[in-house]
């Protein structure tokens, strides 16, 4: 009880530095976010800055952002024990238990999801969103199959396989600049002799395999844990 | 070669993509073919920007100032070279295993990818990105063996340093805040604007939080021997030669960049290296298993390591704790290796049933004493002249001089029951004949011995340090060898052996997770008064 009284006062003291420490320069230091505001559409030719900042200005980071899933999808398949071509049919969701109304839903509900997780990729480079946000919609979709279908199998080891090729595409992808603009990781047609719809082509075939990865990423990590929840 | 940098980023990456993908036997042999391309391309870049490493900078995408940059000087070329150094040593020493293990070769090549990253990078979030993804590689590979100790040991060094990293980002995010910029060099020039404001000293709190859980200091070390403990012997030593020492070239690198804030922080960190180098010494001289000691002694030497790193940058006494850092890489990936093998030959990781080595394996017990020499301070091996550069350091002050002569004693006595394995009749083992494994202990001792005796050339070649008025034949400090074993026998005989109570005490403390993150939140305070409050 001391201990957690202890404990609580600690984390106080913490909090109340952090929050007086904000209160000193919370005005100062707009450099890189005003520089984005004023150039980010036609040196980047998108409209979301997010998507700007993520595939263009700080492309280097997005790649090792979609290597953490990379790696953790590997990490979790050797770590679960059970072998990989394994068939997941019979898993924790029980067919008999899951309401008719439900299933009936999911099937309406598995095409919108599937829909406006593509829209959601693909004009990533306009509104909110982008491959990974988008990725992850796809992938709950493709998660709602098991409702549907509880008798469904899944081939792990092509998904994993599939995965992995997609991520040494977008390296290759993104690496492309180097022999049009003689410099790593942007986009590959120079703002100043293409104009932002040209330059957008780029951003939608990276959102496209990005998205793909992720979805096929959290596809395989859930499938994994229905594995091991049984 | 400017962007030698990328190369030797992805060379890996991609090679450990490859050999996932492909899952051949001869695909694998790849990862030796790129290992020798990063070390030739390196090579090339060392010669090319000798000297001149402000033109080693450039931006990503050619977004100057907003985007990634990446940067080498002196310290992370030295490093460079280290850790591909080290992933030699391992990918040959796992040779073997590696040869049919695709799974632990792509874990490994990335890891080295990444690494090579975090050296490199010169962006406060890129290394948060590098720092996370290190931590779960390194995750994946202490509970490789799927074994219930090892699991449990990955999942509490995961959580751990997931939040000791959390603490790096916060403190990231607060910078950002203050300066609208993440790039080292530029809040480097800028930082003496608001050197004495809160948001400063505070981001300064956190992201030593999280460095110091990274390079297990103090109170938040406990990860680190239950990982080593448990993780493959080649794991533990590329973990305790190399990925723990990222958390101290973080160290070096974030405090230069708070240089211009003029933070006080040598007295702090001394006396945080001191107390982890006292307290590991103390862990390992009461274990009995043999990886554990090992690990403890890691603690311990970077306690050691800090006590140097702590003083202001352009004195004596930081190159005597940033060469020990290479000095200690290569004898504790020496003594891990070795380890490894009697520990495949024995059967048992127990120090007490271990006997009879030098009968049974005299090459690898030749080259386990000269680890044990190095690691010990002996004459002739360059923990004596890296020990001689910091008592030069911290000649005036009297308490500092004895810690370290005290942690001298610990490490001596602690050894001298290691080497009991040593002595014995011999006893049936199983018959390894590995050469892959010999000719990487036989480099590692050979490369100790040659840094203990060429430090002259060797510290003049790469840092330009005048070594040479350090003398090996000095006989004050021979007999301060002499008397830190005698005295170190005399306290194994009187108080190790008979195992009295409180050693058995230690020995068997266990810090839970809990804990180990009320201790961090501890250190947090304990840091933000000393720092920011006072």
């Amino acid at each position: 009880m001391i201990r957690n009284g202890f404990l609580i006062l600690l984390l106080l003291t913490l909090f109340s530095v952090f929050y007086f420490s904000l209160q000193d320069l919370a005005e100062f230091g707009k450099n890189s976010a005003q520089y984005f505001l004023d150039h980010g559409l036609e040196e980047t030719g998108s409209n979301n800055l997010v998507t700007s900042i993520l595939l263009d200005y700080r492309l280097f980071d997005s790649l090792f952002e979609a290597g953490i899933l990379l790696i953790a999808v590997s990490g979790i398949i050797w770590i679960s024990k059970h072998e990989i071509e394994e068939k997941n049919a019979e898993f924790m969701i029980d067919k008999f238990k899951t309401p008719d109304l439900f299933v009936t839903f999911s099937r309406l509900v598995y095409p919108l999801m599937l829909a406006f997780g593509f829209y959601i990729i693909i004009n990533g480079h306009v509104s909110p969103g982008g491959g990974f946000q988008g990725g992850a919609i796809v992938a709950t979709a493709i998660l709602i199959l098991y409702y549907i279908d509880a008798e469904k199998e899944t081939n792990i080891k092509m998904i994993v396989t599939i995965e992995k090729y997609l991520y040494l595409t977008i390296l290759v992808i993104a690496s492309l600049s180097f022999f049009t603009r003689g410099t790593f990781f942007t986009n590959i047609f120079d703002p100043n002799t293409f104009d932002t719809g040209t330059q957008s082509i780029y951003l939608i075939v990276l959102n496209v395999l990005v998205g793909f990865k992720v979805a096929l990423g959290l596809w395989t990590i859930f499938t994994a844990f229905l594995k091991e929840g049984r | 070669m400017l962007f030698v940098p990328v190369y030797i980023i992805f060379i890996p990456i991609f090679t450990a993509l490859v050999i996932y993908l492909f899952k051949n036997r001869y695909i694998n042999y790849l990862a030796l073919l790129a290992q020798a391309a990063i070390t030739v391309l390196l090579v090339l870049y060392h010669y090319t920007y000798k000297g001149n490493y402000g033109d080693t900078l450039f931006w990503f995408g050619d977004w100057q100032t907003i985007g990634i940059s990446l940067v080498n000087d002196e310290i992370s070329e030295s490093f460079l070279f280290l850790s591909v150094f080290s992933w030699w040593m391992v990918l040959i020493y796992t040779f073997e295993k590696g040869k049919t293990d695709h799974n632990f070769l792509f874990f490994l090549m990335f890891l080295q990818g990444v690494f090579l990253g975090l050296l490199q990078s010169n962006d406060l979030f890129n290394m948060f990105v590098f720092m996370e993804l290190t931590t779960i590689i390194v995750t994946i590979l202490i509970a490789y063996k799927k074994a219930g100790d090892s699991f449990r040991a990955g999942i509490y060094y995961l959580l751990l340093n997931t939040s000791g990293v959390l603490m790096f980002l916060i403190g990231i995010i607060l910078l950002y805040n203050t300066f609208g910029t993440i790039n080292v060099e530029q809040i480097g020039s800028l930082i003496h604007l608001y050197g004495e404001e809160t948001v400063i000293r505070f981001s300064y709190v956190l992201m030593m939080g999280g460095i110091a859980v990274k390079s297990a200091l103090f109170p938040v070390f406990t990860w680190l021997p239950r990982a080593h403990g448990v993780a493959a012997s080649a794991i533990s030593a590329l973990l305790s030669g190399l990925v723990v020492k990222g958390g101290l070239y973080l160290f070096i690198r974030i405090n230069g960049m708070y240089a211009g804030a003029a933070i006080d922080y040598t007295e702090f960190f001394y006396w945080v290296g001191a107390i982890t180098a006292v307290v590991g010494v103390m862990f390992a001289l009461s274990q009995k298993d043999i990886k554990q000691v090992l690990a403890y002694h890691t603690i311990s030497q970077i306690g050691i390591v800090m006590m140097g790193l702590s003083s202001l940058h352009d004195t004596a006494m930081f190159y005597g704790g940033f060469l020990h850092i290479f000095n200690h890489a290569l004898f504790k990936s020496l003594l891990f290796l070795g380890a490894g093998i009697i520990i495949k030959a024995y059967k048992t990781k127990k120090v007490g049933e271990i006997r009879g080595v030098m009968r049974a394996m005299p090459v690898v017990s030749v080259f386990m004493i000269i680890g044990m020499l190095s690691i010990t301070g002996a004459p002739f091996f360059f923990w004596f002249i890296s020990k001689s550069i910091i008592k030069y350091g911290i000649m005036d002050s009297g308490i500092k001089y004895w810690i370290l002569f005290v942690v001298n004693i610990g490490t001596a006595t602690s050894f001298i029951k290691l080497s009991q394995i040593f002595f014995g009749q011999k006893r049936m083992t199983i018959r390894l004949k590995r050469l892959p494994q010999r000719i990487t202990l036989m480099t590692l001792a050979f490369a100790c011995v040659a840094l203990g005796n060429f430090y002259i050339q060797i510290g003049e070649g790469f840092f330009g340090l005048p070594l040479q008025e350090v003398t090996v034949a000095d006989w004050a400090a021979l007999f301060d060898y002499a008397l830190a074993l005698s005295i170190g026998l005399a306290f194994y005989k009187l108080v190790i052996e008979p195992d009295y109570k409180p050693v058995r005490y230690i020995r068997n403390f266990q810090m839970s997770f809990e804990t180990a993150n009320y201790l961090f939140v501890v250190f947090l305070v304990v840091m933000t008064v000393y720092f920011v409050v006072l």
